[in-house]
């Protein structure tokens, strides 16, 4: 199936099976949304498609799922950053875990039936994630973890987690281990946000056991995994997230009655830009390309858009988020985020600096 | 310099005529490098192979920094007309020009470009011209770039290169974003409104990038012996052709507002 047939049988089935989320926009609700969305997706073969067969997909190319995400996130169904962390979760899975195992679980994730986290962040490794401290120690077959995790979104939903460990000095120390979240010696405690959702959480880790068979990859792989995310994070699941703020700024043009066109039109500009960019990385990707530090570009432009469209929303409702709870106000705060998580704005620009206009060193 | 995907691969038809074409504008400016540009097929570029060739064309100008009455041109083939004439143009602040064919004296800031304001014009299609002066405003904030990262590069304050300071670094980070994004816009504009909003994005990268490298360059960058000066007049003048990056932008939040929604104007 080509991209314009699946698009219009997707929309054509989407008109005809209504998805739309309930009232509740708690975050619990959002969560159970997307196990919905996913679900009645995934036994409608439409989430399915751009995955390989051995893990429960249809085939077809990966930018049908990018197709997908886009009328998701068009239509409002899902939440469009927990949406998009299925790109991330199992390709790492089908890339690094074993065939078996990748194929038990990964159908699980893809219908809804789990949800998955990442545990990669720690209170000392931010932007220095290679620092990270979580220690994992052989014990004949097994491996006992000790160690503390943060900024895991949906950590206290999720029935699995992708976690990277120390297990020797340096990058190549790194490992990464598939964790069932039921597994003793785990500890959720979801964080309160600035826009009050627990989207993350700290997780603790204290002699917690893990199979051997469950390491992804070999001993030290961690790095590289961590690695291998960004080019299905940088086209995917930012495709998604364009997706999603045009409707916003959709939104702001029905709401507002404010004719500051310079205004709109920057942040129509910035959003068209991010969105030609993000077009030509995908194609970049599906011609076989593999993706790189120019990735960087698309991610400074994406959060840089974010941020100046919910800036001219609040400037163009004024008082709105102030005074009423709309979600105008969780939104715009979220956007906050948009330059901090996923790499910093800042490491992306010392990214953007050092391998792609070659300025040496710092 | 990483660039992204400007360049055809060197031994393509399209290789050796940039090759060509970047040799000509090295040691030819203004009417004679209009001539060269006849002598080179520019004519039969325009009508044969526009997509490529005009991109290929106005992207050289800016970064070697010559000059040619080209933009004539594409607006006239745009508009059914023979190529080689003059046709005036709008300029922003509600003004016409024309861009001379022969070399002659200007009022213009940038004193190199044969422009004079003229009263009254006829309306001239201007998306194909948008995009030729996209290009070569993408052209002339590489040059700026190139320049700023080689001399972030050789100078040397406290001890290291000025290149090794991360308030230097960040500038000349940003304006490579800025530029990339321009060139994406570009690459994907095919009718009016992506024409528009890609000469937006255009001027937008070339003035963050005359911002960013003039700084970046120092004392040197302010004289007239280094040559930042000449891209930075060129790029302001060019962002007021056929509308600026500010008027475009307001423009294109006018017709959001109209319509009532924001075109999505690229598909996977």
């Amino acid at each position: 199936m080509n991209v314009t047939e699946f698009r219009t049988a997707v929309r054509t089935w989407l008109d005809e099976n209504d998805l739309t989320p309930g009232p509740d926009h708690s975050f619990d609700a959002q969560v159970e949304q997307l196990a919905r969305v996913r679900r009645e997706l995934y036994d409608a073969g439409w989430m399915r498609y751009g995955w390989p067969e051995e893990v429960g997909g249809l085939g077809g190319e990966a930018v049908l799922r990018a197709v997908l995400g886009e009328e998701v996130a068009t239509r409002d169904l899902a939440e469009p950053g927990i949406y998009s962390m299925i790109e991330v979760l199992a390709p790492t899975m089908i890339s690094y875990a074993r065939p078996e195992l990748a194929a038990e679980m990964v159908p699980k994730l893809l219908r809804g039936e789990e949800q998955w986290c990442q545990g990669f962040s720690e209170p000392g490794s931010g932007s220095d994630l290679a620092s990270l401290s979580t220690r994992a120690e052989q014990r004949g077959d097994e491996w006992v973890i000790n160690g503390q995790k943060v900024w895991t979104s949906l950590a206290q939903f999720a029935s699995r987690c992708v976690l990277l460990t120390r297990t020797a000095p340096g990058h190549k120390g790194i490992t990464a281990f598939f964790v069932d979240m039921d597994t003793p010696g785990i500890t959720v405690r979801p964080l309160r946000t600035m826009h009050g959702v627990d989207e993350f959480a700290e997780v603790y880790f204290d002699d917690v056991v893990v199979p051997a068979d469950r390491m992804l990859g070999n001993p030290g792989d961690g790095w590289k995994l961590a690695m291998d995310l960004l080019p299905h994070e940088r086209s995917t699941c930012f495709w998604h997230r364009i997706a999603y703020l045009f409707t916003r700024l959709d939104r702001l043009v029905d709401e507002t009655d404010s004719t500051a066109d310079d205004e709109l039109g920057a942040a129509y500009l910035a959003l068209h830009t991010v969105r030609c960019r993000s077009l030509a990385t995908q194609q970049r990707l599906a011609s076989g390309a593999s993706l790189g530090p120019e990735t960087s570009v698309d991610k400074i432009l994406l959060a840089t858009a974010e941020q100046q469209l919910f800036d001219t929303a609040r400037d163009l409702l004024p008082g709105v988020l102030e005074l009423s709870d709309t979600e105008w106000r969780t939104e715009f705060l979220y956007s906050r985020a948009a330059t901090i998580y996923g790499g910093t704005a800042e490491i992306q620009r010392n990214i953007v600096a050092r391998r792609l206009l070659d300025l040496g060193a710092e | 310099m990483t660039t992204y995907s400007t360049a055809p691969a060197p031994d393509s038809d399209l290789g050796l005529l940039e090759d060509a074409l970047r040799k000509t504008m090295e040691s030819t400016t203004g009417a004679a490098l209009d001539a060269a540009l006849v002598d080179l097929g520019w004519h039969d570029m325009l009508t044969e192979m526009p997509d490529d060739t005009i991109p290929m064309v106005f992207r050289l100008l800016g970064e070697t920094g010559a000059h040619a009455p080209v933009i004539n041109d594409v607006v006239l083939v745009d508009a059914g007309r023979e190529a080689g004439g003059v046709v005036p143009l709008p300029y922003t602040g509600r003004q016409w020009i024309e861009w001379a064919r022969e070399d002659r004296d200007t009022t213009a800031l940038d004193a190199e470009l044969p422009i004079a304001t003229v009263g009254s014009g006829d309306p001239v299609p201007v998306a194909a011209a948008r995009r030729a002066l996209g290009w070569w405003l993408v052209g002339t904030s590489r040059a700026m770039l190139d320049s700023a990262r080689t001399h972030a590069l050789d100078r040397t304050q406290f001890g290291k290169p000025i290149a090794g300071f991360q308030a230097v670094r960040h500038r000349l980070a940003e304006t490579y974003v800025a530029v990339e994004g321009a060139e994406a816009t570009l690459r994907a504009a095919t009718d009016e409104l992506g024409s528009l909003l890609a000469k937006a994005a255009a001027g937008r990268a070339a003035i963050i990038a005359a911002r960013h490298c003039q700084q970046v360059l120092g004392g040197i960058g302010f004289t007239a012996e280094h040559d930042l000066h000449r891209h930075i007049k060129r790029a302001l003048v060019l962002d007021g052709l056929l509308g600026s990056s500010r008027e475009l932008t307001r423009e294109a939040g006018a017709l959001i507002r109209a319509e009532g929604s924001a075109p999505r104007l690229v598909h996977l």
